[in-house]
């Protein structure tokens, strides 16, 4: 509305003398009078009783046909801003890219986030990166929903109460007033951020005290130090190494801080067409994916494992007393130190983090002594400094001798060892300040909280795994006012100022950058990172390690092994509901964490998992360690070592959540499928294990008590079959994943197409058709599609996919895939397209040790689909480019083709999954894929929105669709590039080529339904004389 | 027939007129007596216990109704399916009542047009029967949809997106296939009705004017003329011949569902006939359970006569029989075709986690007929009704062994899964017999059970030829009574 000054200043002028009054009401000023005297006319007189005047509806109505087409929009409201200044280069609808890099665990991962008008909806890798290379792990995947989590914490709490940024920033100001006399602490997650190595040297010039901790004991970092006597960083060359050894290290796991590299380096070691493929061992506690790549695998206490180092070390001459006589002539060891020794430098050996420092620092000597290092091992110096370590800051704040401790994105209440009891210490401290994105167990602790920002929204800047720089760049706006950085807070506890982010990150950089910064400084940004900034590889010697000991345990001791979740982490991804209900990769349990352990150890401890009515209900089991004990439901894992149990960490927080609890009426159900209805999504969901660890056993804990405990806990798996014999059988029988050695690849390269039928030949084939010399029978129908011109196809490498989950997390972000809770998953309703299969196999058919497979399989895209023929209303059909579609709209829901799907890679609504779906989380659907409603069926559409998008693009251009153009999310993500999508058409594909692959089969070839995806045969390399021996 | 000259014989002797039928009418009654004691229930007061009755059926309704309502509310999570069971109760269900549908159109329309002459006393009912279960199964496909409200996209009707429902799908066959059922029995039905509601009508008190009407009204100008009876028995003859293919066309399209398909279990080309014999085996036993209760009810034992019930177990023992064949042949067929998934599948479903369903398929629907070998067991009341209820239950389990258990462990051993049902499963069951209940005690109370005009032609009474012996009857119903040798009775 348009204000008219004039006017209003005009009659608010003191009436001139002499003064009329109407009333004593009026002269007294009456505020009474003076709200009928500003109608004309009395109350209900000029306006309807209760609603609008005719100038106010006009108003209205004039108001709202403004605003009709704002609400249409997803945007915020108030930044809606006319495009009559277009920001440069966007088109609305279309998708922006722009570089970024995520930090995870101390490193940062290379990325390409895609924005959609202004909202990020989809990570990708960057192709350029030297690291990431275009791919990424699990994580980076699922973070995205980490920005758009609802229970992130919105306001700045002050003991508890809301508060706001302005109000913490005038802490800071009245505290650095006398900064010299203040000893601060700092104990921060893992970083490599320079601005906040920057702002760490600044406190300490600033503060009387400056102590900072890592809250990160990565016992690599130590064993690396005491192996080198510097801080070096290994990274190991799969591709060139020939025998790998790993001892409990989980390197293909997507909690490792270097898996994509791992991942990539070691499918390229693993590709047969380069000659000798290289052999792993694997001797482990649990059951990883890396065990499961294993071509000998050994199972062991992890407590079991420094002696069997110590074994294979004293074979190759290092210097470790008698610590490895129990394992001196393992068979094992004898085999794998033959390779090792055949390999010299091509040999790598090396630990895991349930191992102590002193393990690895073996490990290095042994590649040291092998000529390894600098070869197949590199040493990157990250000329890290010393931090205080966690147990001296908690003495010191005992002590008193902390002011105000300020903790950064860790958790230590939650998962500090317990007998350092942090939150204890913490109470010492005058001031606490937690920044962290949840009000989580250690903000409740602390005196302030502040918000943290996400990585999209804020400034930063850090070192990848290899060291080269990059900065971090937000591609939005805070989603909430008070959200800041570690390098905003650190700043202004620092100076008491209020500094932008960008500035300071800025300003670090002018210091990092050559030449023409503001030219630099936008090739950084559009790069992503910058070129040739990696760690200096240094190579040096290792030392043998002085009076080395390997830990005593009884033969029937029972130890506990703690490792990071492989969804969940440590914790920080709890509240991504994707990373809930993503299957754990070996044990495909969701929204849960349990105590694995082996057949024989559960029949030790007289447990049992029973699978009644398709719900798995096992016991639950009371460990106790030093005082401490957790109630956790057990899992029965074949492969594991016996005496050994496993459990993750990152259950069982207590997040608290803004949302009020869903309560609808009795008969709607949306509160029950509604996993945000319920307070954090985090909450309730599995058990806290860290609260058994203490310093001395932070990793493996042996000599645990483990008794039964009463009552029964219903597990959430997506896959309930595998493991007994007979179902093993069934596996071989059906030639569902064919696999076979390396010799007998050799022998017989076609190995995969031995079970499979003779190719039907229709009875009209044997006979020449009169009116037609080419009959469309006798080809695939890729081939006799004159008007369209590319015909999909996909190959999956069974030989190189690793199992780590990271493609079904990119198809769910891409394809706008819901979430459905325990309960549902528990049901068989889980929604994900692409499932990863796993599978146990062995040649006798044992359950203690068997080999574990992992096949994915997302739709197969049949030409002769069967689920296209029973299909009442056509919803179902095939696209001219050969692929399967569905088609939501005409879905009227039957269910009939998933009944006659072989692959039963079909999914159904059973419910509205979006109805309740929080306004945070409905900003990471993609607008380019259709968010489905209830009763309908859904499935893998080979990421069709991409393809029509390179169509649209290839079109307009006037061209051929160029090979690899188009990227299924499942195949962009994958670090193993283990999958190859393209056109059958384009005989120079890459699709093609692989196609053309010996060990290419399809699945279930013998119902002739044409399976456009394929995988290749998987080949292994054990070493013949312990499979002999097996 | 040997006795084309003996019209007296004819009369009394239903079957081949061979040998020595008892008559289809026991009591001896006369033309007036059988009216009234069908029609008398349709025009005396309401007894007590047919409110009883209907009441509790009227609870199953609501049932059905308020487990429908929250299943179309909340949608079909609320049943125990799954990703592999992607059908379960509901698609158990409609092939089950469909099945039951079978009986009715049977008994009238095939046994029509062989002559059986038997089936005059216990079509009607059996028609009924057809009915009201065809009504059921209508409502499952319906409800068992993702999306109920775009149900009609399925049906072939002309719209703005041009889009018609996709011919090459069994369920689209099953909806013509059902739903054309449904109409010629419906139609079957009324047209048999038409002479029985015209003698309702004459019986009718002048005082009730609202039930003349309505009654006048259906029975459509009925006046009992010579040519009304020839243009009623053409058209039954006629409807009679377009029925019976259908008879055998329903239940073979329902099996499509399952025998296009390519999942082991469900891919056997022996599903048509051994469909439809388990259809009628189904349908007879309800008609047998339904019968057994209304027949001494309603006082029908001279109508609904123990010879019907005995007939009605051979044709139980028959089908029985023949769909116990058809398991053992699946299970031979699958043994011979080396398939390891169809191996497997029939493994599973005798030793799997379903195993109680399939081996109480196997004996309520093999075993228990086996008795009706025995005369004596044939002809006990009480041991006919045991074995027709283990003969629903049986069925039941049939379709529930074929549908779940085939599903529930198909290809790929990593999806195999279990398919529990929910209590809203359970209760949409019970509550589909609450319809069918009440649909059929509203035909008790209303219409005549037993097709008067029909039970009146194959009475003895009806030869033309009946009083020529002694003049009165008397002397062919004694003759009966006594059992005399077909040659003392012949010579006439």
């Amino acid at each position: 509305m348009i204000e008219l000054p004039v006017i209003d200043a005009a009659s608010n002028e003191e009436p001139s003398r002499p003064r009329f009054w109407r009333s004593l009401h009026h002269r007294n000023d009456d505020p009474e009078f003076r709200k009928v005297a500003a109608h004309e006319f009395l109350p209900g007189a000029s306006e309807g009783p209760g609603g609008a005047s005719r100038r106010q509806f006009l108003q209205l109505m004039g108001a709202s046909m403004a605003l009709a087409g704002l609400t249409a929009c997803r945007r915020p409201v108030q930044h809606i801003m006319p495009f009559a200044h277009k920001p440069e280069e966007m088109i609305p609808g279309v998708p922006m890219q722009y570089a970024t890099s995520m930090p995870f665990r101390g490193a940062l991962r290379g990325l390409l986030v895609e924005s959609t008008d202004g909202r990020p909806t989809k990570i990708e890798g960057n192709p350029e990166h030297p690291e990431s290379r275009g791919t990424t792990s699990v994580f980076e995947q699922a973070s995205i929903l980490n920005l758009y989590d609802p229970d992130r914490s919105q306001h700045v709490l002050r003991d508890g109460d809301e508060a706001d940024w302005q109000r913490f920033v005038d802490f800071c100001r009245s505290f650095v007033a006398d900064a010299g006399t203040k000893r601060v602490a700092v104990l921060m997650e893992a970083t490599s951020s320079m601005t906040v190595a920057g702002l760490r040297r600044a406190m300490a010039s600033t503060f009387g005290a400056l102590r900072w901790a890592t809250y990160d004991a990565d016992p690599a970092a130590q064993g690396m130090r005491q192996a080198f006597g510097r801080a070096v960083r290994p990274r190991y060359d799969f591709a060139r190494a020939r025998t790998i050894v790993s001892l409990d290290a989980d390197f293909l796991g997507p909690a490792d801080r270097d898996m994509i590299h791992n991942t990539r380096s070691f499918s390229e070691g693993r590709r047969l067409e380069n000659g000798a493929m290289s052999r792993l061992y694997v001797v482990e506690s649990g059951f990883s994916i890396t065990g499961g790549m294993a071509d000998n695998r050994l199972r062991l206490r992890s407590s079991e494992i420094p002696a069997f180092a110590a074994a294979i070390a004293a074979r190759l001459g290092v210097n470790v007393g008698e610590a490895g006589a129990a394992f001196a002539d393992h068979p094992y060891v004898v085999e794998i130190v033959n390779d090792l020794r055949q390999s010299a430098n091509t040999g790598v050996l090396l630990a895991g983090e349930t191992q102590p420092p002193e393990v690895h620092a073996l490990c290095a000597a042994v590649n040291s002594r092998l000529g390894s290092v600098g070869r197949t091992m590199t040493l990157f110096d990250t000329g890290a400094s010393d931090d205080l370590s966690l147990n001296n800051l908690v003495g010191e704040m005992r002590g008193g001798n902390v002011d105000a401790l300020l903790i950064i994105g860790c958790n230590p209440v939650y998962d500090a060892p317990a007998d350092l009891d942090f939150a204890g210490a913490l109470s010492n401290v005058a001031e606490t300040i937690h920044l962290g994105p949840h009000v989580d167990e250690t903000a409740a602790a602390c005196r302030w909280h502040l918000p943290r920002a996400h990585y999209l929204e804020a400034w930063g800047d850090g070192r990848a795994y290899d060291g080269t720089m990059a900065v971090i760049q937000p591609l939005i706006a805070p989603l909430y006012d008070d959200v800041h950085s570690e390098i905003e807070v650190l700043n202004t506890l620092a100076t008491g100022l209020d500094t932008p982010g960008y500035d300071l990150v800025r300003d670090h950089w002018r210091s990092v950058l050559r030449g023409d910064f503001e030219k630099a400084w936008r090739r950084v940004l559009h790069d992503g990172f910058l070129p040739e900034s990696a760690y200096a590889a240094v190579r040096i010697p290792a030392r043998a390690p002085a009076a080395y000991a390997a830990p005593a345990i009884g033969a029937d001791d029972l130890e506990v092994v703690f490792r990071l979740d492989p969804k969940v982490l440590d914790g920080s991804f709890a509240n991504n509901a994707w990373m809930q209900e993503l299957p754990d990769p070996t044990t495909k349990i969701t929204w849960d964490n349990v105590a694995m352990m082996s057949p024989a150890t559960a029949e030790r401890l007289g447990v049992t998992v029973r699978l009644e009515n398709g719900k798995h209900f096992v016991d639950r089991i009371r460990v106790s360690l030093g005082g401490n004990s957790v109630e956790l439901p057990v899992w029965i894992q074949p492969g594991y070592a016996d005496n050994s149990i496993g459990v993750t960490l990152g259950y069982g927080r207590a997040i608290v959540s803004q949302r009020p609890e869903r309560h609808t009426n009795f008969f709607d159900l949306d509160d029950h499928t509604d996993i945000y209805g319920h307070g954090a999504v985090a909450t309730g969901v599995g058990v806290n294990v860290a609260s058994l660890r203490t310093t001395a056993a932070f990793h493996v804990a042996a000599g645990a008590q483990v008794s039964k405990s009463d009552g029964d806990y219903m597990i959430a798996t997506t896959q309930d079959h595998g493991a007994l014999p007979e179902e093993m059988e069934q596996v071989r029988k059906r030639h569902v994943f064919r696999m076979a050695t390396v010799e007998e690849y050799r022998a017989n390269p076609a190995f995969v197409r031995e079970g499979d039928p003779e190719p039907i030949r229709e009875p009209w084939e044997e006979y020449p058709t009169l009116w037609e010399k080419n009959h469309p029978t006798k080809q695939d129908a890729y081939k006799d599609n004159p008007y369209y011109k590319n015909q999909w196809a996909m190959v999956i490498d069974l030989h190189t996919c690793t199992g780590c989950n990271a493609c079904v997390i990119a198809c769910q972000a891409e394809n706008n895939i819901q979430v459905v809770g325990k309960e549902e998953v528990a049901n068989g309703r889980e929604m994900q397209w692409i499932r990863l299969d796993r599978y146990f196999t062995s040649e006798t058919d044992s359950v203690e040790e068997p080999q574990m497979v992992l096949q994915p399989v997302p739709c197969m895209h049949c030409e002769n689909a069967p689920c296209e023929s029973v299909c009442p209303v056509a919803a179902t059909v095939h696209s001219p480019d050969g692929t399967n579609q569905m088609i939501y709209n005409r879905c009227i829901g039957t269910r009939y083709c998933a009944n006659n799907c072989p692959y039963k890679v079909r999914r159904f609504n059973f419910y509205n999954w979006t109805k309740t779906l929080p306004v945070q989380v409905q900003m990471t659907q993609n607008p380019n894929v259709t968010v489905r409603s209830r009763g309908v069926m859904e499935k893998c559409s080979y990421c069709i929105q991409r393809v029509r998008e390179v169509n649209k693009r290839a079109k307009l251009e006037d061209r051929p669709i160029r090979d690899g153009e188009v990227l299924t999310a499942c195949q962009q993500a994958c670090p193993a590039q283990a999958i190859t999508f393209g056109d059958l058409n384009d005989p120079n594909s890459k699709v093609v080529q692989v196609r053309a692959s010996e060990r290419r089969y399809e699945m279930l070839a013998e119902l002739n339904v044409k399976p456009r995806t394929s995988y290749l045969g998987r080949v292994t390399n054990p070493n013949p004389r312990l499979s002999a021996e097996a | 027939m040997s006795t084309a000259s003996t019209g007296k014989s004819l009369a009394f002797t239903a079957g081949d007129g061979y040998h020595d039928d008892p008559p289809l009418v026991a009591g001896n009654l006369s033309f007036h007596e059988v009216t009234d004691l069908v029609a008398l229930h349709t025009e005396k007061k309401t007894p007590m216990a047919w409110y009883g009755a209907f009441s509790i059926a009227n609870i199953g309704l609501m049932i059905l109704l308020l487990s429908v309502a929250y299943l179309f509310w909340n949608g079909v999570g609320v049943w125990g399916l799954n990703n592999p069971v992607g059908w379960g109760y509901a698609i158990v269900n409609f092939v089950f009542w469909v099945g039951i549908g079978h009986a009715g159109t049977l008994i009238s329309a095939i046994l029509y047009l062989f002559r059986q002459k038997w089936r005059t006393a216990i079509n009607r009912s059996a028609e009924a029967m057809t009915i009201f279960a065809v009504i059921c199964a209508l409502l499952f496909p319906t409800i068992h949809v993702g999306r109920v409200w775009a149900i009609y996209w399925s049906l072939p009707i002309p719209n703005q997106m041009e889009m018609w429902p996709q011919f090459k799908s069994p369920l689209l066959w099953d909806v013509f296939a059902v739903s054309v059922y449904f109409t010629v029995s419906l139609v079957f039905w009324y047209v048999g009705l038409v002479p029985d509601l015209a003698t309702l009508r004459d019986r009718t008190p002048l005082t009730k004017k609202l039930r003349q009407k309505v009654l006048g009204f259906f029975a459509l100008g009925w006046n009992g003329a010579n040519r009304h009876w020839r243009n009623y028995e053409k058209a039954y003859l006629l409807l009679a011949a377009l029925a019976t293919p259908l008879v055998l066309s329903v239940h073979s399209v329902v099996s499509f569902d399952f025998a296009v398909s390519i999942i082991p279990g469900w891919h056997t080309t022996i599903f048509p006939p051994y469909f439809v014999a388990g259809a009628i085996f189904s349908g007879f036993g309800m008609v047998m359970t339904l019968m057994v209760i209304a027949r001494k009810v309603y006082h029908m034992e001279n109508i609904i006569t123990i010879n019907h019930l005995e007939k009605m177990n051979i044709i139980i023992l028959l089908t029985g029989t023949m769909v116990g064949f058809a398991y053992i042949t699946e299970f031979f067929i699958a043994w011979y075709s080396g398939s390891p998934y169809e191996q497997y599948a029939f493994i599973n479903r005798a030793t799997g986690p379903y195993a109680w369903a399939y081996w109480t398929m196997m004996s309520c629907n093999l075993l228990f007929p086996q008795f009706f070998w025995f005369k004596k067991l044939r002809r006990n009341v009480a041991f006919m009704f045991v074995v027709s209820i283990f003969v629903n239950i049986g069925m039941w389990f049939e379709r529930f062994v074929i549908v779940v258990t085939s599903l529930h462990r198909d290809y790929l051993p990593s999806a195999w899964d279990y398919y529990t049902p929910t209590a809203i499963d359970v209760l949409t069951l019970i509550g589909s017999f609450g319809l069918f209940f009440t649909l059929f005690l509203i035909f008790l109370r209303f219409l005549p059970m037993v097709a008067l005009a029909e039970v009146k032609m194959v009475m003895p009474q009806s030869d033309p030829h009946f009083y020529e012996g002694h003049g009165d009857g008397h002397g062919a119903a004694h003759d009966l009574s006594a059992g005399k040798p077909e040659s003392d009775r012949g010579k006439s």
